[in-house]
Parts: C-alpha cells; sequence; structure tokens
C-alpha cells in the first residue's frame, strides 16, 4: 500500500516538474527584460503595441462570432438528433470528430481550393468573406468540443418530454427551442463557449493561411523577432486558457450545485 | 354526440400494429381511465389524441372538430406526463403561466389565473420555488395546474402517479379526481394499477394487445369481466375448469360436484370444456353464509395476510383461493382439512377466451 503511494506520488512529481518547470522557467524569463532585475517590462511593451491591441481584438471578436454562430448550428441539431433523428446520431458524431482527425491545414486548404475568387462562391476574394470563411473554419474546429458539451448537457434533462409538455402548452418550435431547450442547456452552452475561446485564441494555421491579423499569426511573428516579449505573449494566452478552464469549471459546478431534475 | 370521438383507430410502427380498430365514446366532463399491463398501447391511443403520434388510420374529434391533421400545440388539449416534464429553468409560477403567456394573455390576467391554479392544488406559497426545491409529488400538482391552467378541453393524464410513492399516489388521485370533478374537465387517464383506475373512474377501458377488451364502469367491469385477461387483470381471480353436463338447464360439474350456473352455458355441448371465475372474497366457510352453491375440497395452504386469511383448497384439481376476515375467535383451517366453500351461483361468471 505505502509503495504504491510512493510510486504514485513520484509519477505525479515527474508529471508536475514536465509541466510546471517550462512555465515557471518561461514566466521567470519574461520577467527578465530589465538587466539585474525582474520587472514587468516585456509585459508593458507588450501592451504598448498597437498589433497586439489590434490582434487580440480582431480574435475576441471572431472567437464571440464563432461562439454564437456555432451554438446557432450546435444547439438545434443535437436538440434535433435527439428529438427526431436518433438513428442518424452514429453519423453526426462522426462528422463531428472529422476536425480532430484532418489537420487543420488539410481544411484550410480545402477551403482556400472551395471559395477561390474564381470559386462559385469566392469568400477569399474579399476581406469580409475572408473574415465569414474564418469564422467558419473556427467553428469546424471547435465542433467536436461543442457538439459534445452541448449533447452531454442535452443528456441532463428529459428533451422528449419538455418538448411535448411544452407543444401540449401550445408553444411553437422556435419558443420550444429559446424558452424551454436553450436555458436548460446553458451549461454545456458556455462550456463550449469557454473551450472554444480558448482554441480561437491560440489558433494559428487557419489565420495565417486565409490571411487574416489575428492573435496566433501575431505571436509567432512576435516570437521570431523579439527575446523576452514572446514569454510574456506566452504567459498570456496560457492565462487565457486557465481562465477559459476556470470558468468551465466555475459554470459546471453552479450546474452541479442546480440540478436540472425534470 | 360523444364530446371525444375515437373511430377505428389504428396504429402501426413498421410492421408491428400497437392499436388495432379503437373505438371509443367519450361524454364532456367524463374521467375515462384506460388500463392495461405495460406495452398494451394505452398511451399510444393517448398520444394519438395529444397529437404526438398520427393514426395510421381512423378518426380523432373533439366536440365534433376533426383533430387527425391539426398540430399538438393547436389541439389545446393539457397533458400531465409521468416524469412531470416541468421546465427546469422556471418557477413553480413561471412553469403555469407558461402557456398563458404562449397564448399571448395579458400580465394580469396571467397573475390572477396562476394564482387561482396553484391556490386549486394549495401550494400558492410555493410559487417562486422551482422546480428541483419541490417533492415528487408537488411537482405533479404543479404539472396538473400548469395543464389545466390554459383551460384545455381535454385533460390527458399519462401515468402521472407512478413515479410517486404509495402514500402520496393514494392522496394525489383522489386530489386529481375531486380537481376534475369541480372544473368538470374531460379527463383520459392512463394507467397499469387497476386500484387507481377502479377508484377514480366513471369508466374504465381495459386493454389488451392493441384492443379495448372491455368497456364499462369500475363495478362492471370488476364484477362482470367480459374476458379471461380481464378477469385475471382485474383484482384477484380464481380460474375454474368446468364440464358442460347439462347445457339447458345450465349444469355443469367441477371435478364431481354438481352446481348450477345463473349463468346461461347454452352456446356449449354437453361434455365441453368452460372457463370460470370466483373473486376471493365471494366464498366462505362460515355455515351462517347466504349461499346457494357449495363446494367441498381439501384445503392445500392457509395464509395470514393481517386484516384477511387467505386460504387455498382443491376442487377436483383446480386450486380456489378465498379470503376470510381475521378474528381472534376463528382459527385458520389447517392444509389437508376437508372444508366447504359457500357462495353464491350468480358469483360464478363464464368467461370467454
Amino acid at each position: 500500500m505505502k509503495t504504491s503511494r510512493l510510486g504514485a506520488w513520484i509519477a505525479i512529481a515527474i508529471g508536475a516538474i514536465y509541466f510546471v518547470l517550462p512555465l515557471i522557467a518561461t514566466i521567470e524569463f519574461s520577467l527578465r527584460m530589465r538587466r539585474g532585475a525582474y520587472s514587468f517590462d516585456a509585459y508593458a511593451s507588450v501592451f504598448s503595441e498597437a498589433q497586439f491591441r489590434e490582434t487580440f481584438g480582431y480574435s475576441m471578436l471572431m472567437a464571440l462570432l464563432t461562439i454564437v454562430f456555432g451554438m446557432l448550428l450546435v444547439v438545434p441539431t443535437a436538440y434535433w438528433v435527439r428529438l427526431r433523428l436518433p438513428q442518424i446520431r452514429p453519423i453526426v458524431e462522426f462528422i463531428t470528430l472529422l476536425p480532430l482527425v484532418i489537420p487543420a491545414i488539410v481544411i484550410v486548404f480545402g477551403y482556400l481550393r472551395m471559395y477561390n475568387s474564381s470559386s462559385i462562391l469566392p469568400l477569399t476574394g474579399s476581406t469580409t468573406g475572408t473574415n465569414i470563411l474564418l469564422v467558419l473554419s473556427y467553428m469546424t474546429l471547435s465542433l467536436p468540443y461543442m457538439y459534445r458539451a452541448v449533447d452531454t448537457a442535452m443528456r441532463a434533462i428529459d428533451v422528449r418530454t419538455l418538448t411535448e409538455a411544452a407543444e401540449s402548452l401550445g408553444a411553437s418550435w422556435t419558443t420550444i427551442l429559446f424558452k424551454c431547450i436553450f436555458p436548460n442547456v446553458m451549461s454545456g452552452v458556455l462550456s463550449g463557449a469557454f473551450i472554444t475561446l480558448a482554441i480561437v485564441m491560440g489558433e494559428f494555421t487557419m489565420a495565417a493561411l486565409l490571411n487574416r491579423p489575428a492573435f496566433g499569426p501575431y505571436l509567432q511573428l512576435v516570437g521570431a523577432n523579439r527575446a523576452y516579449e514572446p514569454s510574456a505573449l506566452a504567459v498570456i494566452a496560457f492565462s487565457i486558457t486557465w481562465l477559459s478552464m476556470g470558468l468551465l469549471q466555475l459554470v459546471s459546478r453552479f450546474h452541479k450545485a442546480a440540478p436540472a431534475k425534470s | 354526440m360523444a364530446f371525444l370521438e375515437l373511430a377505428n383507430l389504428k396504429k402501426s410502427f413498421g410492421a408491428t400494429q400497437v392499436v388495432h380498430d379503437f373505438n371509443m365514446q367519450i361524454e364532456k366532463g367524463e374521467f375515462i381511465s384506460f388500463l392495461g399491463p405495460s406495452g398494451c398501447g394505452k398511451t399510444t391511443v393517448l398520444r394519438m389524441i395529444a397529437g404526438f403520434e398520427a393514426p395510421s388510420a381512423g378518426r380523432i374529434a373533439i366536440g365534433g372538430k376533426e383533430q387527425n391533421n391539426l398540430k399538438p400545440n393547436k389541439r389545446n388539449i393539457g397533458m400531465v406526463f409521468q416524469a412531470y416534464a416541468l421546465f427546469p429553468n422556471m418557477t413553480v409560477h413561471d412553469n403555469v403561466a407558461f402557456g398563458l403567456k404562449v397564448a399571448g394573455e395579458q400580465a394580469t390576467e396571467i397573475d390572477q389565473r396562476v394564482k387561482e391554479m396553484l391556490g386549486l392544488i394549495k401550494l400558492d406559497h410555493l410559487a417562486d420555488r422551482y422546480p428541483y426545491q419541490l417533492s415528487g409529488g408537488q411537482q405533479q400538482r404543479v404539472a396538473l395546474a400548469r395543464a389545466l391552467a390554459v383551460r384545455p378541453q381535454v385533460l390527458l393524464l399519462d401515468e402521472p402517479l407512478s413515479a410517486l410513492d404509495a402514500k402520496i399516489r393514494v392522496s394525489l388521485r383522489e386530489e386529481i379526481r375531486a380537481i376534475q370533478q369541480k372544473l368538470g374537465i374531460t379527463t383520459v387517464f392512463v394507467t397499469h394499477d387497476q386500484e387507481e383506475a377502479l377508484s377514480i373512474s366513471d369508466r374504465i377501458v381495459v386493454m389488451n394487445a392493441g384492443r379495448a377488451d372491455q368497456i364499462g364502469t369500475p363495478f362492471e367491469i370488476y364484477n362482470t369481466p367480459a374476458t379471461r385477461f380481464v378477469a385475471s387483470f382485474v383484482g384477484t381471480l380464481n380460474m375454474i375448469e368446468a364440464k358442460v353436463v347439462d347445457p339447458a338447464a345450465n349444469r355443469i360439474q367441477i371435478g364431481d360436484q354438481g352446481v348450477t350456473l345463473k349463468q346461461s352455458v347454452a352456446a356449449f355441448k354437453a361434455g365441453d370444456t368452460v372457463s370460470l371465475a370466483l373473486r376471493p372474497e365471494a366464498g366462505s366457510l362460515a355455515e351462517g353464509t347466504p349461499s346457494d352453491t357449495k363446494l367441498t375440497g381439501q384445503v392445500v395452504s392457509a395464509h395470514f395476510l393481517g386484516s384477511v386469511i387467505r386460504t387455498r383448497m382443491n376442487v377436483g384439481g383446480n386450486v380456489i383461493s378465498f379470503d376470510m376476515f381475521n378474528s381472534p375467535g376463528v382459527t385458520p383451517p389447517a392444509a389437508g382439512e376437508t372444508v366447504t366453500l359457500r357462495f353464491m351461483a350468480a358469483d360464478l361468471l363464464v368467461i370467454r377466451d
């Protein structure tokens, strides 16, 4: 018993060193911009740059749009599959998993072939079109996480009976979806939203190949040309992810405190 | 003309036909129970009335108006589900108000109606609670108030008491009946519990394999079951195999003992086997019991059940159970003892398959 516990602690320690040590080193290095003293100069330098603010703001907007349109796609789909088409559930699950097995670079090359300026739908022919394409590609990337988060939340409520109860009270499909279903899968929607935020803020391939001023390509650009700022940016990017994960935990804990009994 | 008409209703799921030629005329204000085992088609008929299932054939009409092509949200039918189906994101008040809001009623009217409904189910003090803060019985009462708030033409209750404990079931079923009678609302209640159906219904439909085996008042269903299935499903019943001796005189023979029936066996030939049914409470061993028929047999066992003693006796290969009230002065018969069961011949029913 004691030996196995010691072994477990050793495994945890090795894991922690493997994950935490590079992080501590990055934080430590990001604070060493001023010679001979620790300072936040690298962070000040990053925050003062207009390009940082622009790319950060752009990616936040893209994340927000991805979340909104992603939810408008995923929630009705998951709802409809649960309610009316349970037999196609394995197919939908397979489709939502595809972005995990197809590399982002393959997907984006596919997009460029399909939606280039000489195609039927020339999305890359204009800035707005490319932005739309970027949001759609982010929606694709976040699909596996979003669909699962929403589907799991739907499993916790009796979708069919709630729908029938609302129908018998005279409700239309839109009323049912937005008043009875959406609010009850909000924990799943928020979980999916935070994961999407974390994915979009750090995504490089799609934005770089579509040539959009996103935060991911900016991280790469700074990393290739500066010494201390990349470490500061890495810490900022980590913080965004952690914040998202923390909020996700908070939401799921809140959901557990007030279970959706039906 | 009946208020709710179900004419030649049929329903198939793929190759399986789950409802066969179901016919029923329900009067306004009647409380009807669909009683039967799982899979007999009772919930399917209810769901067809609600509009959640489309009939494969047949007609559903309410107040003379055909409902077949109306969507569930256009039928104005209140429904209460086994799983309560309260909206978890809404308070009790908002749940009851939901249908009224959907109908576009004024806020003051909605508040007044919600108060009236919560008063009816005696839960006005819990208006601000969420469903997860209520017990099962309270949730089901809120579901009932929600269904009634919109003044439905018909109220459908799909096994509303099945998820509740025994004590709450009894009190809530009485409450449902009292509310139904007060409002005079036409109600269809689905249950597999015979006691529930017998205690609160105006009429009962006993369903078996997608067909209505018998439609009648609780008294008729219990006392004069039309089929072997109804007889065995409603209450405890002794099934006795007898031989027809003289069809014209209604004479039969159980083992080697002759009995003259009140019901006719003219449709049988001498020597045919006939199935008879006898309720356990119809017979007694006491000599002073009002009776015109006797059967003698050997006691197989006697089980003490508290208020009654259930005794099983063998009469010519038929094991007949009968109940005696427990009394400190009465000694239960011992196994192997020869006893005489006394009963009225009218209680011995001829059963068709």
